[in-house]
């Protein structure tokens, strides 16, 4: 999901750099005080998750958990995602600073679509039609990440097509893992402390 | 009930798992990876260059571009099964080797001039006067550049396990202290910006 340096066109990396603008702006907007520890704590989880490699196979997986952020942050998941891409490209060198414009809006616009479908329908009473939700939350949201990344990679030379076939087909495990995790911490999350849900809808 | 929604829940997820494994066994690993690393070192005349990503896997099939001080590109190649690409050095001067592995991952790799050994024509000039002055014991004279080869090939062989040891080395991921410091770096940036929004209400 980490785009390095030097892959794409000025162009590309231009336009993600003033939606991803646009996107922390509108975050920053919307994140009260109360709010911030909670994107402190999500930005961390988010900074952590692509580290955790759980091998599979004769490779890894490795989580992104996109979809969660935008659920439980809603737009301030562009400056949590934004936060964490920096970091991983600073301490880890994955990606890179002129690419984190553009990385930030492939991870973070999935996570504010997600919010805006599911966010209201994953405080259902129905407890299976609430998980359902959930981990369609996860799962779709890094479905639409695969796709943003073919787009981005269009100008590249390689074909959509051919990208977006690759990189959904690769991240499918990852669409399962995530729709889990996202259902499993939505599970927890209501029993726990559903308020951190309810006080995101009506801040967002 | 409750014991029968768990357990529903525990099968599908083993079923979900299974399906991830059979995923992750079929497909190349290039794409989910976060980033490509390119290692090069010198043998004799000929340059080394190997790609692989966190973990260890090897970037197969990736484009190797190499480029002069200039940025004019010498050549052109691919990776093997194993990840590397040889070559014979093409000039002695600063290389820029790029590796390409596709779907937005790349990186590069720099051999300055001085590791390449001295060059021919500047090695040779002054083994000449050495000979020159050494000449009254003719005895125990060798042929100088004769001899250069044999010392570089020795250190070919006893530096191996050196370079061996750099090349596993770098494979390894993110230390504790990275992800530490990251997470702190965190708590700290959201602090900050706490502490002047909380400045800003009580004004």
């Amino acid at each position: 999901m980490h785009i390095s340096e030097g892959v794409l066109s000025p162009p590309v990396l231009v336009a993600g750099a003033a939606l991803t603008a646009v996107g922390v702006a509108m975050g920053l907007k919307k994140m009260d005080n109360e709010k911030i520890p909670q994107v402190a704590v999500l930005t961390a989880a988010f900074f952590v998750a692509s580290l955790i490699r759980v091998p599979v196979g004769p490779s890894a997986v490795h989580l992104v958990l996109n979809g969660l952020l935008g659920l439980v942050l809603g737009w301030a998941a562009f400056p949590a995602i934004l936060v964490g891409l920096a970091l991983q490209a600073l301490l880890f060198q994955f990606g890179g600073l002129t690419t984190l414009g553009v990385n930030t809006f492939i991870m973070a616009m999935p996570a504010i679509l997600c919010y805006y479908l599911f966010g209201r329908s994953i405080t259902s009473k129905n407890t299976g039609m609430a998980t359902a939700m959930a981990f369609s939350c996860g799962f779709l949201a890094i479905l639409l990440s695969s796709l943003l990344l073919a787009i981005s990679l269009i100008f590249t030379g390689e074909s959509f097509v051919q990208a977006a076939k690759v990189l959904v087909l690769a991240h499918l495990p990852v669409m399962l893992l995530e729709g889990l995790i996202v259902a499993l911490c939505l599970a927890f999350l209501t029993k726990v402390k559903p308020e951190l849900l309810g006080v995101t809808h009506a801040a967002g | 009930m409750l014991r029968d929604s768990y357990l529903r829940l525990t099968r599908v997820a083993v079923l979900l798992l299974a399906l991830v494994i059979t995923t992750f066994l079929t497909l190349p690993s290039r794409v989910w990876a976060h980033k490509v690393n390119v290692f090069a070192w010198v043998e004799g005349d000929m340059i080394f260059v190997e790609g692989y990503f966190p973990g260890g896997k090897k970037a197969q099939n990736s484009l190797v571009e190499v480029y002069n001080g200039a940025g004019a590109k010498l050549l052109e190649g691919r990776t093997n099964q194993k990840g590397e690409f040889s070559f014979e050095i093409p000039a002695r001067e600063d290389l820029r080797i790029v590796l390409t592995a596709g779907m937005g991952h790349k990186n590069d790799f720099t051999i300055p001039a001085a590791d390449l050994g001295g060059s021919k024509t500047s090695a040779q000039a002054p083994v000449v006067e050495t000979s020159e002055t050494v000449a009254p014991l003719p005895s125990t004279t060798v042929d100088m550049s004769k001899l250069e080869v044999m010392i570089d090939e020795a250190l070919d062989r006893k530096l191996q396990p050196v370079i061996k040891l750099i090349r596993s080395t770098r494979k390894e991921g993110p230390g504790l202290t990275e992800i530490i410091g990251g997470i702190g770096y965190i708590f700290g940036l959201f602090g900050l910006l706490m502490y002047f929004k909380s400045r800003n209400r009580n004004r």
